[in-house]
């Protein structure tokens, strides 16, 4: 079995390179691969009907099986089991598959470079259907199940130009694929109850399962909508007609002879466990005559032949549907033979609709006339099997809808008459639909057509479809192979041995129901043609298609209008909702469950805190009501400084500096930032300002409660009483927070340095926008006095002017450099106390800085803060000096020293790996230096050099972003341009 | 020393290949051999580690010796191991596909060198976020990737990804604040953050104040994984960052968020107190996620409205809980890991071949880009569920995983779930009917440059005749190889065979899941790890 179904998929996959050498003769080729596994098959098929069908997999005598694991876990094996259902059914498909690929040879023309890839998708397909009837593993099948959908949704929409091939091609993948989920859910609640996902397992416990009643009546109802959809019966039965758009041999093989068969084949399976089931009578027995009588019904309204054949089709699988669905082993009998008959019959008048389409280029019965002279032969073989489908005597459509009667005869429910009066009414309907399509295609005309172009088809071209009708002619009259096959799954259900299937039994009942049909149908193809105008007849009831279509359209409006309520685009609407939710899941909490609450209350350690406390908070406020951005910010950093103080207070130095240094570089870039932004802010405490004012005060009260709560619940020691102790005996340190930093915790420093670098990359990501950095200005390129950015702002009053005319004579008359790109800044812009201050002040602040750094292991301070004042010192030479300036004073890029920074961090913390210990192991040594006395290395100061790094190269970036490139963004000219008149001046000058 | 005594190095490798990156900052070509040797060791490394815990131990690595809970211990265990595996192919993948469109564009310097520095750092930051065995580290884990991701995401610094960065970073920032009050708060009650600690004290607590820890965890953690109604951010900022950022955004943040959640729901809270919640959450995350792609027609915006339903999925397994649940979610994360990578990827480059990715503009492409087809065909409908795809295998195995002794609520969210399914196969099948089956001409707005082009291929078609009719697939793969450089076409290729891998392979890959889950469930192998009990 799995050598048929890889040989199928291999052949797939080289079909692209055949046909790329073969041109369509390739199809001959590609046809010997399902042709060989039919021939064997036939080989194998003594053997599967000598098995004893009831018995488990692995079993002596059981049918051939194979087993595979695949996803042990999920109880997903590839497992395949040939009993007889599924040989026959695989018989139609290679056969058919064999004959339809041999007839796609002359149906292709040789300049379609498609064909393919069509051909890779029909083998394909060919192979899907192959495991899907042999799986023994229902979630194979249904893996086989959607892979047939969508090989059946690439093949509708061959003709991918035309919105109808789309179309119809997405309707038919629509539905059968909601079919197959629906099926799947059938399949999860049918399998937790067996415990097993193996067919034959499934239905030999099927006793058991039934007697869990509602449970098992819903997933085989489930799994009966999934067949009813794959096999269009009502209510989906109108995506098969649609898929008429494919082309014609795509509609003989998936659409009669083998995917629509997988519904079929579905029900087959299930009927003898779970025929009992409360659903399982009206959804087969009635949905399937039901549709029988609509197919038949609407087959007689059309056209054109292929939607003739299709409605046809559409009615003929009800009918095998509701036969299987009797559930009785004589049904079975009768239903199995009349799928193959079905099968024979469906593909020859499907590939007489190719040839005629083909060869005259119409399909239309309205413009066919006189070809059964024009092709002879064609119309002796489509004759032939247009009579099966009508159910004439001597052929195999006959032979088997006499043991359908027969079957449904004996039928001992109270609604068997009424069945039994459909099936005659349907079988009636199927005789006057196959006049239709017989003299429709093949008769002569009364009124006037217009003549066609018609040339016969070649003999090659007709092998496929004669091959076929033979079968059905010699079937017919020796249907014996077929009894063989259909007794034997018969048999296996308890059916009689004395069942046979003849060509003529005699005047019984059964042959009389025939004679009834026959006759009726007679006169319903007369009524037909005494009625025909020409037109297409109105519907009169809103159509299964409508509904479909109105469903999608409710879908898409109903998408677009959630979506368009949900997703606002609005950044205060997303951060309300998850606010909102935040505010109200612990609050629900809080209600309903109780939360501890603290017995002794302390108001603060010391009163300074209360004031601190109320300062921070009116910053808060103000800072929210403040009108222009610059008081908003200067407020925001009061509640930072308002932290420092009560760091301080609590007796944390450590975190009252570097929350005082980062406090001060955060107000420094923002200023400058805004330099770039509009002053004002918009306010005013409009309706919806006070929505979130509310949010944000009950947001705030749940925290403070949640935050009480907590402390109020704990029981345990924290882990941080040990650190002191740690710190000092293993961290080597007296600082437990500069310990924590740079040794305890260190992965966590380690990973927060990479932010502090990711966010210089951001910032200056975003300044420079695509424009690059530039080269580094020399002081000496630039004109004395040429620096101007953020002057104008001064305004020009009378005042000012005064102070201009001193500050301009200072510049000018000053020869003193205090810094080194001062006097390139225009006059109004130096302050020569502020230049002398910071000549004094820098390196003394970098000395502190170092000094910092290397004490902090033992005394406030380390990396961080050292970074961050080496950092300050840097901002006061470009406050002082300009862009310039910041240029002169830090020759190296921030990206060297980030960088820098992080490798420096990076090797520390791999280097112990080397000497076998964890990463980021500290050692440290002691030694004695002249001067210093005796002194302690301790390896973690490494890693904290690489924090100063980074933290200054941060500053630096900063201040260049922020500071240098918005200064070059206001002296009026655009970067890109300032950039290349500083390239042309710098000719000649290297990096 | 033990090999997974390394697994730091994971973390460490690409930050330390993100200093070297600025240090040669002006050196476009040897920052991206920089960036592409570590990943390649990383992957080596990662591999290594995880087939070091594939039977599935528990390894903890105490940064520095320091001793768990005082100092910060890494947990390498099956899941976190899978996740580092995953993400570092993944973003090597997407490192090519961006290494290969820079090459063809020829790199500029400048911002563009913020690339490799930045995408290096989200990576570390991943990375860290599944190692950590620490609350906090895990935090920082978060800071790191969203501080690169914010890097990322404005790239350029356009008007549109400014305005799309900015709702990214206040959401981000929100969450963040949410996490680290939610982790203040843990300290509060329990007094450590260290997650085998917290295993271990957070069960002491009465249930009040461990259902509120428990909500503000999930609450930070479900902006991150994009559950709705926290989700509504990601649509409107993913799809305009460039096609490879979205890419490995797509593949990998909102993971680490799903990871945390399974982290915490199975090692600090487990006993289900908020599934029945998850339950309902999990099927509206789904349902209205996926109404949300049908109504775009934007390609990559529709693709965050799938990656955003997708994570109900994920969601419904940690809500169903028990061994195969949470089994079924692993593997699940790891197939949507790869199909959304591959599909933003190919994504990028239907923009690059046809000029935009709106699906009003486009049209034959089928005809006109055949490799293309195939790289959006299969994991289109390998996300579309069918089988026997990944997808399919996974959406089964939680739908299995459900269906054993199920209420009615869960066959309701189980009935969610097939309708995603379904409406993602329509939305993915219209996408496809538009942009490669309908003719250009036939657009919306037709873009006359395909309309040309496919004129041109019909014509070489129709000359090439009955003799060689495959002149004009010949000329289409020309057009093709133009537009799109190899080195794309094989990166997204090559995720594609990726996800085809997870199915044939899907026996020991779940097997392992599954050694995985019991593993979380049982939590005795991590707390004994960390806790060296």
């Amino acid at each position: 079995m799995l050598i048929i179904l890889s040989a199928l998929f291999a052949t797939a996959l080289l079909c692209p390179l055949l046909f790329r050498v073969l041109k369509r003769n390739a199809f001959y080729v590609v046809a010997v691969v399902p042709a060989m596994g039919f021939i064997w098959l036939l080989t194998k098929l003594p053997a599967v009907l000598a098995s004893d069908q009831s018995l488990a997999s692995g079993a002596p005598n059981a049918p051939p099986s194979i087993s595979i694991d695949w996803i042990p876990g999920l109880n997903i094996g590839l497992n395949f089991r040939m009993d007889t259902l599924s040989a026959t059914i695989l018989l139609l498909i290679l056969g058919v598959g064999a004959l339809v690929l041999f007839y796609c040879a002359r149906y292709f023309k040789n300049d379609d470079p498609q064909i393919g890839g069509f051909a890779a998708k029909m083998v394909a397909f060919a192979g899907a259907m192959t495991g899907l009837v042999t799986a023994d593993d229902v979630i194979v099948m249904f893996i086989f199940w959607e892979i047939t959908s969508v090989l059946s949704y690439l093949l509708i929409g061959f003709s991918q130009a035309l919105i109808t091939a789309r179309r119809s091609a997405m309707t038919a993948l629509i539905i059968t694929t909601f079919g197959g989920l629906v099926m799947l859910a059938g399949i999860l609640m049918l399998g937790a109850s067996a415990g097993s996902y193996q067919l034959s397992e499934i239905l030999a416990a099927s006793g058991q399962l039934v007697e869990l009643g509602a449970s098992t009546d819903v997933a085989v109802a489930l799994i009966i909508v999934g067949a009813l959809s794959k096999s269009a019966l009502v209510p989906f039965h109108f995506w098969l007609p649609g898929a008429m758009a494919a082309p014609t041999p795509v509609s003989a093989y998936l659409h009669a002879a083998a995917m629509v068969k997988a519904g079929v084949y579905l029900i087959a399976r299930l009927a003898p466990g779970f025929a009992e089931t409360s659903l399982w009578v009206p959804m087969t027995v009635g949905i399937g005559l039901a549709t029988m009588l609509i197919g038949g019904f609407r087959a007689l309204k059309q056209y054109d032949l292929k939607l003739i054949l299709a409605f046809g089709t559409v009615s003929q699988l009800g009918f095998i549907i509701a036969i299987f669905g009797l559930g009785t082993p004589d049904a079975a009998f009768a239903a199995l033979a009349l799928t193959l008959a079905h099968g024979l019959f469906k593909a020859t008048l499907f590939l007489s609709v190719g040839i005629i389409d083909h060869n005259t280029g119409t399909r239309d019965i309205r413009k066919l006339t006189g070809l059964r002279r024009a092709m002879p032969i064609l119309t002796t073989a489509a004759g032939i099997a247009a009579a099966s489908m009508a159910g004439l005597p001597l052929l195999l459509g006959f032979v088997a809808k006499e043991a359908v009667y027969e079957s449904a005869l004996h039928l001992d429910a109270a609604w068997g008459p009424f069945a039994l009066a459909a099936m005659v009414l349907g079988a009636a309907l199927t005789m006057a639909y196959s006049l239709r399509f017989f003299f429709g295609a093949f008769g002569v005309k009364k009124y006037k057509v217009d003549p066609l172009a018609c040339k016969p088809p070649t003999l090659i071209f007709l092998t496929p479809l004669l091959v076929l009708s033979t079968l059905t002619l010699v079937f017919g009259l020796f249907p014996y192979p077929v009894e063989l096959l259909s007794k034997h799954w018969s048999e296996a259900q308890g059916g009689a041995p004395d069942m046979h299937l003849a060509a003529f039994a005699g005047f019984n009942a059964a042959l009389g129901l025939s004679a009834i049909s026959v006759g009726v149908g007679l006169f319903f193809y007369w009524i037909r043609r005494r009625t025909d105008t020409g037109a297409p007849l109105r519907r009169m009831v809103t159509s299964a298609e409508e509904l479909y279509r109105m469903s999608v359209n409710v879908l898409d409006m109903a998408a677009i209008w959630i979506t368009g309520r949900t997703q606002r685009g609005s950044l205060s609407f997303y951060l309300g909702v998850i606010l909102s939710v935040v505010l109200i899941l612990p609050l629900g909490i809080a209600l309903a469950v109780e939360t501890p609450w603290p017995s002794n209350w302390v108001v603060a350690d010391h009163p300074a805190q209360i004031i601190i406390g109320a300062i921070i908070i009116a910053g808060c406020v103000i800072s929210i009501a403040a009108p222009k951005r610059f008081m908003a910010v200067l407020m925001v950093s009061v509640t930072g400084y308002g932290m420092v103080a009560i760091f301080a207070l609590q007796g944390a130095p450590d975190l009252a500096l570097t929350q005082l240094l980062v406090e001060t570089i955060v107000l420094v870039s923002f200023v400058l930032a805004l330099r770039a932004l509009p002053k004002r802010l918009w306010v005013g405490l409009t309706r919806i300002k006070w929505g979130r004012a509310l949010l944000a005060i009950a947001l705030a009260v749940m925290v403070v409660y949640i935050a009480i709560a907590m402390m109020a619940s704990r029981e345990q020691a924290p882990i941080s009483l040990q650190w002191p102790e740690l710190a000092y005996y293993e961290g080597f340190g007296k600082n437990i927070v500069n310990v924590a930093l740079v040794d305890m915790r260190v992965w966590d420093t380690f990973g927060e340095i990479t932010v502090l670098a990711a966010a210089a990359t951001g910032v200056a990501s975003l300044i420079f926008a695509g424009r690059g950095f530039g080269r580094r200005v020399r002081a000496h390129q630039v004109a004395p006095g040429s620096i101007d950015s953020g002057s104008e702002a001064m305004g020009a009053t009378a005042e000012k002017e005064v102070e201009l005319r001193i500050a301009r004579r200072f510049a000018v008359s000053s020869n003193q450099d205090w810094l080194m790109a001062g006097n390139t800044l225009v006059a109004e812009r130096r302050s020569i106390i502020f230049e002398v201050v910071t000549r004094l002040m820098f390196h003394t602040v970098l000395i502190m800085s170092v000094y910092t750094l290397l004490a902090g292991h033992n005394t406030p301070g380390g990396g961080f803060a050292g970074g961050l004042i080496a950092g300050l010192a840097l901002t006061i030479r470009y406050l002082a000096g300009g862009r310039i300036e910041l240029s002169e004073s830090m020759r190296i890029a921030p990206g060297m020293l980030i960088g820098g920074g992080i490798a420096l961090a990076g090797l520390s913390g791999i280097m112990p790996l080397f000497a076998g210990d964890e990463i980021f192991t500290t050692y440290a040594w002691e030694f004695w230096l002249p001067v210093f006395g005796e002194h302690k290395f301790v390896t973690s100061t490494i890693f904290d050099i690489g924090v100063y790094l980074v933290v200054l190269g941060l500053v630096q970036d900063v201040l260049r972003s922020l500071g240098s490139e918005i200064d070059l963004l206001s002296e009026g000219r655009s970067p890109i341009e300032q950039h290349d008149t500083i390239q042309a001046s710098q000719t000649g000058v290297g990096r | 020393m033990n090999f997974l005594d390394l697994a730091p190095l994971a973390v460490v490798l690409p930050i330390f290949g993100a200093g070297a990156a600025f240090l040669v900052r002006r050196r476009i070509k040897l920052q991206r051999l920089i960036t592409i040797g570590i990943l390649c060791v990383t992957l080596v490394l990662e591999a290594g580690m995880l087939a070091a815990v594939w039977g599935g131990e528990s390894y903890a690595v105490h940064i520095g010796g320091w001793q768990s809970p005082w100092g910060i211990s890494l947990m390498v265990d099956g899941f976190s191991a899978f996740m580092l595996l995953i993400s570092t192919v993944v973003s090597l993948a997407v490192l090519f596909y961006a290494t290969s469109q820079g090459l063809a564009d020829g790199d500029e310097p400048g911002p563009v060198s913020v690339f490799h520095p930045a995408y290096l750092i989200l990576l570390a930051g991943v990375s860290n976020a599944f190692l950590a065995a620490d609350l906090f580290n895990l935090y920082v884990g978060f800071e790191i990737l969203l501080t690169a991701s914010y890097v990322l995401l404005t790239l350029g610094a356009t008007a549109e990804r400014i305005r799309a960065g900015t709702t990214y970073v206040v959401v981000s920032v929100v969450s963040s604040v949410i996490f680290l009050m939610g982790i203040a708060m843990t300290y509060a009650a329990t007094g450590t953050v260290n997650m085998a600690d917290l295993a271990v004290k957070l069960p002491q607590l009465d249930t009040g104040p461990q259902l509120i820890l428990h909500v503000l965890l999930l609450i930070a953690f479900g902006i991150k994984a994009a559950v709705f109604p926290l989700s509504l951010w990601l649509p409107d900022s993913y799809p305009t960052a460039p096609a490879p950022v979205t890419a490995v955004f797509a593949g990998l943040l909102t993971k680490v968020g799903v990871y945390a959640i399974v982290r915490t729901e199975t090692l600090l809270f487990p006993g289900g107190a908020v599934n029945a919640g998850l339950l309902v959450v999990a099927a509206l995350t789904m349902v209205i996620g996926i109404l949300g792609a049908i109504a775009q027609t934007d390609f990559k915006r529709m693709l965050s409205f799938t990656l955003t339903s997708h994570i109900g999925y994920l969601i419904f397994g940690v809500a169903v809980g028990g061994e195969l649940a949470i089994a079924a979610t692993i593997y699940y994360v790891g197939h949507h890991i790869i199909v959304q990578t591959s599909l933003f990827m190919v994504a990028g480059l239907i923009e690059r071949r046809a000029g935009s990715a709106n699906v009003t503009r486009l049209g034959s492409l089928a005809k006109l880009s055949p490799a293309l087809s195939l790289l959006f065909f299969i994991p289109a409908i390998n996300l579309g569920g069918i089988p026997p795809f990944s997808g399919f295998l996974g959406k089964f195995g939680l739908l299995h995983a459900a269906a054993q002794d199920a209420d009615a609520l869960t066959w309701v969210v189980i009935g969610a779930g097939l309708l995603t399914s379904l409406l993602t196969l329509l939305a993915i099948i219209r996408v496809w009917a538009r942009m490669f089956w309908r003719r250009a001409a036939d657009a919306e707005i037709p873009n006359p440059e395909l309309v040309d082009e496919a004129a041109k291929v019909a014509d070489q078609t129709a000359a090439g005749g009955a003799q060689a009719p495959h002149l004009g697939l010949k000329l289409a793969r020309e057009l093709e190889a133009a537009a799109l450089p190899w080195g794309m076409r094989y990166a997204t290729g090559s995720l594609v065979v990726a996800g085809i891998a997870l199915t044939v392979f899907a026996g020991p890959i779940f097997e392992f899941c599954q050694r995985v889950a019991a593993q979380l469930i049982a939590h005795e192998p991590y707390i004994n790890a960390i806790l060296n009990y």
